[in-house]
């Protein structure tokens, strides 16, 4: 009796935490969700009364702001679309490879100089950026890079992104050292442990730099329009921005229908990307 | 690789063994390791040291730069512009940063532990962070944030009157560290993929030791995430500090209402791109970078009591 | 999951067949002349005038024009960054209070050195003088513009209010206008909208005084008095109820769909006049363009015709000579500008102005028709502003939020700008 009566209140108890829990967390999702809903919603509706009709339902549903969207400047939409994913994709993959090298040095190898070569590499992310680009931008026209995808993509491949060297850095100095000892006593030589060892337990971290990579890049506006000139070249943000301008006659409708074709591919990629989050050694397991 | 530089592999830079001494036992494979990273310095460094350089001359962008020295940042001392971008920045920074990092912390915790639906929570948690500086979020933010948004209105529920969150003075920059709060998902990210790495035989050993789950937290988790809680801190610390998007994006780039949403970053791109004084931004960034540093630092050197490493 | 993704970019990329990665054909190898152009606008100007440039290379088979357009926030960014560069676009759209940060600095090309090839005969007085930096001649404008008044009549004739007459009205009519309307729409309208903070606005004001906003010395010739009165006038309006109170409008958003007006908050503002069809068609079709206030009262006309924007060359133009001869035909071939249309503003010739005008929808038609007629007058010309006036700008978009809420007085204000205007023209 007593028994019963206490499992039962236990259960009870935790039901409740847990309706309580799952409240809250639909409570904030709501907030978070709030500016998709608003932007498919107002994508739906005619130009003249986006700002006009407030609800979120829209009164008619009306498509043209995507067919219409998805013809209105000078290529179709997929064009830009392909841009923007040839860029990102090449972005990611050089990403992962040059700056999980670089990590795995600054974390693991004792080399001389390591120590300010990796305050050096903190200290390119302090610098505003803008008053880089002119020197940049020089450096790149001197290559004879103007007008074409490599000052978007060649740093990438050669571990510029301080941010993910750091990111790695400090994933791999979390993973217990053991791992490479035993390794290195079984015989396997530097690249061996970073290969086969350091690797595959930064899953998480590598899933976390493809995203954010993604996302940066795919969301990036001024290099691509600073770097590219032709339309043929241009990137998915760059088309977005010429549906309206302030002295013209916006056409918000379809700004907001493709804002979302091109907000798609990120909340996919994301999707799919983020079961790579939860695959550390929890899952792995120590071996 | 010899056995004896298994031993001390951790030990970062004075030679420890004595037939090491003269020579540190990975250069080769370390120098190997960052040649990407040696070859893209190049392109870092160029321009890098290019900004160095035009911080101490009159650089306008048109023409050839003078050497004047420092009255660049003699100057930034009596710009009363610049000093409200200092302060604007370091209220933003010291305000937005723990508050973000610990939603981030709390949410990742709360998602870590078998919530039924985790993917979906965490990708809706993540959502405004994809957004971006989107130009359609302009509008949104209008639409909330208005006289007669939705803020106002949950808030007239409650008997208070209407706030002009973005066009007054007072209210503008608690505007812009709500929606920087409201982006916590980058941060979160990150600590999920953290919190993962920790592994749970340590929970389970702890938890048969009878310890709570407050014990678990400060004994386990937050010694074994300090890295990730570092790395987390430091990256905030740097790009809240350089702040540029979202006050251009809220201003429409003009730190307005009153420059009470002038963020140094954007006192820079203006005085750089509009006023035609790059010699001044140039300055204005190495002044900033001076800044980060010397909180980078502190957090470095505070690091060594926090921050634990498995050495 | 990743591998499979990296196959398909490198696909992907494959297929974009080297798109993006080098290798288009270069000037030498197509023996034709290449011009870079570039402005600023959206997608619908972009085909305007891409029609128009088509008209040119069809015309002028050895010239080939490569465009770029953005919106005019990065534009101005990627065109200093070009510049600083030294890979400057040959012909391009030059914002008028940046002109002189570039002509002062001798990276545009000066008209009056290479006269002969374009022809200004047709310029009225007023679109000639707009350009003139001392004997030099930095550009042509694009278009022609100027400040005027909107009044919604659906709205005014709602309340029973009567239009007062758009030519002789004074500023003290505007506020009882205005407050009439606020009163009897029940605050549900308010009277007017006049941004106090933009320049385009206080230059009228400050000429009707009797002042000019830079003087020929290049000084900021504006009074404290004046300020004081600007800054107090829109404070009284507020007061009386004729204006919306403080904090009602927020700082996001500047076109017409997003404005006070096309809500039907507001019945009556001020405009740039190329604006007129934008706003008429998202505030309901029924707007009246009246003159600015106090024009026929005032000391002198304070009223000026404005250009949002030149066509300038660059000084390091490898084509100057070609450059010169797109710069002729955009601003004198009939076909090209009924081709444009007004986006930019009334053509800057008169004849093309006539000759385009019965080819327009019937409100840009009232737009050109309010310009055409200012030119014929006699008005007070501003001349370009000098280096540094963007930090006046800033400067009065600083303080102004400052007077709306109470924490400085208009007379505080109006130090404030000063000061800052003296400071900003001194370096």
């Amino acid at each position: 009796m007593t028994t019963d009566e206490s499992y039962l209140e236990r259960v009870g108890n935790s039901r409740r935490k847990r309706f309580t829990k799952h409240l809250l967390l639909c409570l904030v999702s709501i907030v978070m969700l709030y500016p998709l809903l608003w932007l498919v919603s107002s994508s739906l509706k005619p130009s003249g009364i986006v700002f006009k009709d407030l609800s979120l339902w829209p009164a008619e549903w009306d498509f043209s702001n995507y067919t219409e969207g998805w013809t209105a400047l000078q290529f179709p939409f997929d064009l830009y679309l392909v841009n923007s994913v040839v860029i990102v994709v090449l972005s990611i993959i050089g990403n992962l490879l040059s700056c999980s090298l670089a990590a795995y040095a600054f974390a693991r190898l004792n080399f001389r100089g390591r120590k300010l070569f990796f305050a050096l590499t903190l200290g390119t992310m302090m610098l505003p950026g803008h008053v880089l680009l002119v020197p940049q931008y020089i450096v790149f026209a001197k290559l004879g890079w103007l007008n074409t995808y490599f000052p978007l993509i060649v740093p990438n491949f050669l571990a510029t992104s301080a941010f993910y060297i750091f990111l790695m850095v400090q994933f791999i100095r979390s993973l217990p050292k053991e791992l490479d000892e035993a390794a290195r006593i079984d015989g396997a030589g530097t690249f061996r442990i970073f290969w086969s060892v350091i690797l595959p337990l930064c899953k998480p971290a590598f899933a976390t730099t493809a995203i954010f990579t993604f996302i940066s890049t795919w969301n990036e506006f001024f290099s691509p329009l600073l770097y590219l000139t032709e339309q043929e070249l241009y990137t998915v943000p760059l088309a977005v921005r010429q549906f309206i301008d302030s002295e013209g006659q916006s056409q918000w409708g379809q700004m907001f229908a493709m804002s979302f074709v091109s907000l798609a591919p990120v909340i996919g990629f994301f999707i799919a990307g983020q079961k790579y989050l939860v695959k550390g050694i929890a899952t792995t397991g120590l071996k | 690789m010899t056995l004896t530089s298994v031993k001390d592999p951790a030990v970062s830079e004075a030679p420890v063994s004595p037939p090491k001494a003269a020579k540190p036992p990975q250069d080769r494979s370390g120098y190997l390791f960052i040649l990407p990273w040696f070859i893209g310095m190049a392109f870092t460094i160029i321009p890098f040291f290019a900004s160095l350089y035009l911080a101490f001359t009159d650089y306008n962008l048109l023409n050839v730069p003078n050497w004047i020295g420092l009255e660049n940042f003699a100057e930034m001392f009596s710009d009363d512009t610049w000093w409200q971008s200092v302060k604007v920045t370091f209220i933003y920074t010291f305000v937005s940063v723990p508050l973000s990092l610990a939603a981030a912390l709390g949410v990742a915790m709360l998602l870590n532990r078998g919530v039924r639906g985790l993917p979906v929570y965490r990708a809706i948690f993540y959502l405004p962070s994809l957004l971006g500086g989107s130009v359609a979020l302009v509008l949104l933010w209008r639409y909330i944030f208005g006289l007669n948004g939705i803020v106002n209105a949950f808030l007239g529920f409650f008997g208070i009157d209407k706030i002009s969150w973005t066009s007054d003075p007072d209210h503008a920059l608690t505007t812009l560290i709500i929606l920087h709060i409201w982006t916590f998902g980058s941060p979160m990210v990150i600590f999920l993929a953290g919190l993962k790495q920790i592994p749970s035989m340590y929970y389970e050993a702890a938890a048969i030791d009878g310890a709570n789950k407050w014990q678990q937290f400060r004994k386990i988790t937050l010694p074994l995430l300090s890295p990730i809680i570092f790395f987390n801190l430091i990256q905030s610390l740097i790009s809240s500090f350089q702040t540029f998007t979202q006050g251009f994006i809220f201003s429409g780039g003009k730190g307005g209402p009153a420059n009470s949403t002038m963020f140094y970053n954007l006192y820079l791109y203006k005085q750089g791109f509009e006023q035609f004084h790059m010699g001044y931004a140039s300055a204005m960034a190495w002044m900033l970078l001076i800044i980060i540093a010397a909180f980078t630092g502190l957090n470095f050197l505070l690091a060594k009591r926090w921050v634990h490493y498995d050495n | 999951m990743l591998r499979t993704a990296g196959l398909t970019g490198l696909g992907l990329a494959v297929a974009a067949c080297g798109r993006g990665f080098g290798g288009g054909g270069s000037e030498a190898a197509s023996g034709k002349i290449e011009l870079n152009m570039v402005w600023w606008g959206d997608a619908f100007r972009a085909q305007k005038t891409q029609a128009a440039l088509d008209l040119f290379m069809k015309a002028n088979p050895g010239i080939t024009v490569n465009t770029e357009y953005q919106d005019s926030g990065p534009y101005k960014d990627k065109l200093a960054t070009r510049f600083a560069a030294g890979n400057p676009p040959d012909l391009m759209m030059m914002r008028m209070d940046s002109l002189r940060e570039y002509a002062d600095r001798k990276s545009l090309l000066n008209l009056n050195d290479h006269t002969g090839i374009v022809d200004t005969t047709n310029l009225s007085q007023a679109a000639a003088s707009l350009t003139k930096v001392g004997d030099a001649v930095y550009g042509i404008p694009s278009g022609l513009n100027a400040i005027g008044y909107i009044v919604n009549k659906t709205i005014i004739d709602q309340y029973g209010v009567t239009i007062p007459d758009g030519a002789t009205w004074t500023w003290q009519d505007l506020a009882t206008f205005a407050k009439e309307i606020t009163d009897k729409s029940g605050k549900k309208v308010y009277g007017t909208l006049v941004d106090p903070a933009t320049l385009a606005n206080l230059v009228v004001y400050v000429s009707q005084q009797g002042e000019d906003l830079f003087t020929a010395d290049g000084k900021f010739g504006v009074s404290e008095a004046t300020l004081t009165k600007w800054f107090q006038m829109f404070e009284d309006m507020r007061k009386e109820g004729g204006f919306p109170p403080a904090g009602f409008v927020e700082t996001i958003g500047s076109s017409p769909d997003q404005s006070y007006i096309a809500k039907g908050s507001i019945a009556s503002q001020i405009i740039p006049s190329n604006g007129f069809l934008g706003y008429n068609k998202v505030s309901g079709g029924n707007l009246v363009l009246l003159g600015i206030p106090g024009e026929a009262t005032a000391k002198r006309r304070g009223t000026n015709i404005g250009t949002p924007a030149l066509w300038s060359i660059a000084a390091a133009s490898k084509h100057p000579k070609e450059a010169l001869q797109l710069l002729d035909f955009l601003i004198n071939d009939v076909e090209a500008n009924k081709a444009m249309g007004t986006t930019r503003g009334v053509p800057a010739s008169t004849v093309v102005a006539d000759a385009i005008k019965p080819t327009l929808e019937k409100d840009d038609q009232v737009a050109t028709d309010y310009l055409i007629g200012l030119q014929k007058q006699t008005l007070v010309a501003v001349p370009p502003y000098p280096k540094g006036a963007s930090g006046i700008q800033d400067e009065l978009t600083a303080v102004a939020p400052e007077v709306e809420h109470g924490r400085l007085t208009p007379a505080e204000a109006a130090k404030k700008v000063i000061e800052a205007a003296t400071k900003a023209l001194s370096q």
